[in-house]
């Protein structure tokens, strides 16, 4: 990135004190955890495609062994399901994700907040339909509707990322609703 | 690790736990005196503000805006509000027609096309990388 044009720079009617850089935290620092278990958890995040112990240990910045132990952990909380068995590799859990998101969602919400805003994604999601006149993102083959609509990848692609996420808060605040109801149906036939 | 070239072309949702866990991190940094996310309930984005402390006064406002998605894909805008000017410059991993999938859009206006690059794998290197560049931008207005 470039450095400022000079006449940006502060000069000497500048108020107050130049900021003192060399005390803060590192970026490296700042970006990682404090704890083992956050370096763990930030490398199991990253796991978008099946990496072995030894991948996720090097993410980590820690040891081979540790990275087994916290995956087998990770494993039976999860966070990280098994794909292969031999050698043993490991990708992030989006069910699992989604579910905790669930949950927050039911304990941060009433029924009736969550339908608002459940109309509110369904609003843009039946937006999206209409503008690409098919069903469901996956159906989109960006590059080609970008020739077609002559506009750029970058837009298209931007639009789709914006139509999968609002499918998956969909997915999240239904859930959440299904699973209330559920609840209280239950409730109700044990009474 | 490495991922295919076709499937991000799909894109993918807002990854909105890499978001929380970002948000977590930064917001005990001193660096920044806030972090709005813009939804109630799942982050669209973290706009990350500056402390104006690292800034002349001739610069208003400063922030860096976070996006990631769960295929790994990123856009962070860093974007400065000067008295009569802006300064915005993008680091990006997304499928385009101008650059490649890792790109960068320099300043001062964040031009396109920008120019291709090779951003680490892992994305807290991603992240320390731009804060990195944003610090060395912040010093540069003090070298006088």
């Amino acid at each position: 990135m470039d450095e400022p044009q000079d006449e940006l720079e502060a000069d000497a009617d500048e108020p107050g004190e130049p900021p003192d850089f060399d005390a803060l935290t590192s970026a490296e620092e700042v970006v990682r955890g404090e704890r083992t278990r956050d370096d763990f958890f930030d490398a199991a995040l990253g796991l978008d495609s099946p990496a072995t112990a030894s991948e996720v240990a090097d993410l980590a910045g820690r040891g081979v062994d540790a990275a087994r132990e916290y995956l087998e952990w990770f494993e039976q909380l999860g966070i990280v399901t098994l794909v292969t068995e031999s050698p043993a590799t490991y990708q992030r859990n989006q069910e699992y994700l989604n579910w905790r998101r669930v949950q927050r969602l039911k304990d941060e919400y009433t029924s009736d907040e969550l339908l608002v805003l459940l109309k509110r994604e369904t609003e843009r999601e039946e937006g999206f339909t209409d503008q690409f006149d098919v069903g469901s993102p996956d159906a989109v083959s960006i590059t080609a509707h970008a020739s077609a609509s002559d506009r750029s990848v970058e837009e298209v692609w931007e639009d789709v990322s914006a139509w999968k996420t609002a499918r998956r808060r969909i997915t999240l605040l239904e859930r959440a609703l299904t699973t209330e109801s559920g609840d209280a149906a239950d409730q109700r036939t044990a009474v | 690790m490495t991922r295919g070239e076709d499937d991000g072309v799909s894109g993918a949702p807002i990854d909105f736990d890499r978001l929380d866990i970002i948000r977590g991190r930064l917001s005990r940094d001193e660096r920044f005196v806030r972090i709005d996310e813009h939804s109630e309930f799942a982050p669209n984005r973290l706009v990350c503000v500056y402390d104006n402390r690292f800034y002349p006064n001739n610069i208003r406002t400063a922030q860096l805006e976070i996006v990631w998605f769960e295929n790994g894909d990123f856009t962070l805008h860093y974007h400065e509000e000067q008295d009569t000017e802006t300064f915005d410059h993008r680091w990006d991993r997304h499928p385009s027609d101008h650059n490649t999938r890792d790109h960068i859009h320099p300043g001062p206006d964040a031009l396109t096309p920008g120019e291709d690059a090779s951003h680490p794998a892992d994305w807290r290197d991603v992240l320390s990388m731009a804060l990195v560049e944003i610090e060395e931008r912040q010093r540069g207005f003090w070298s006088a």
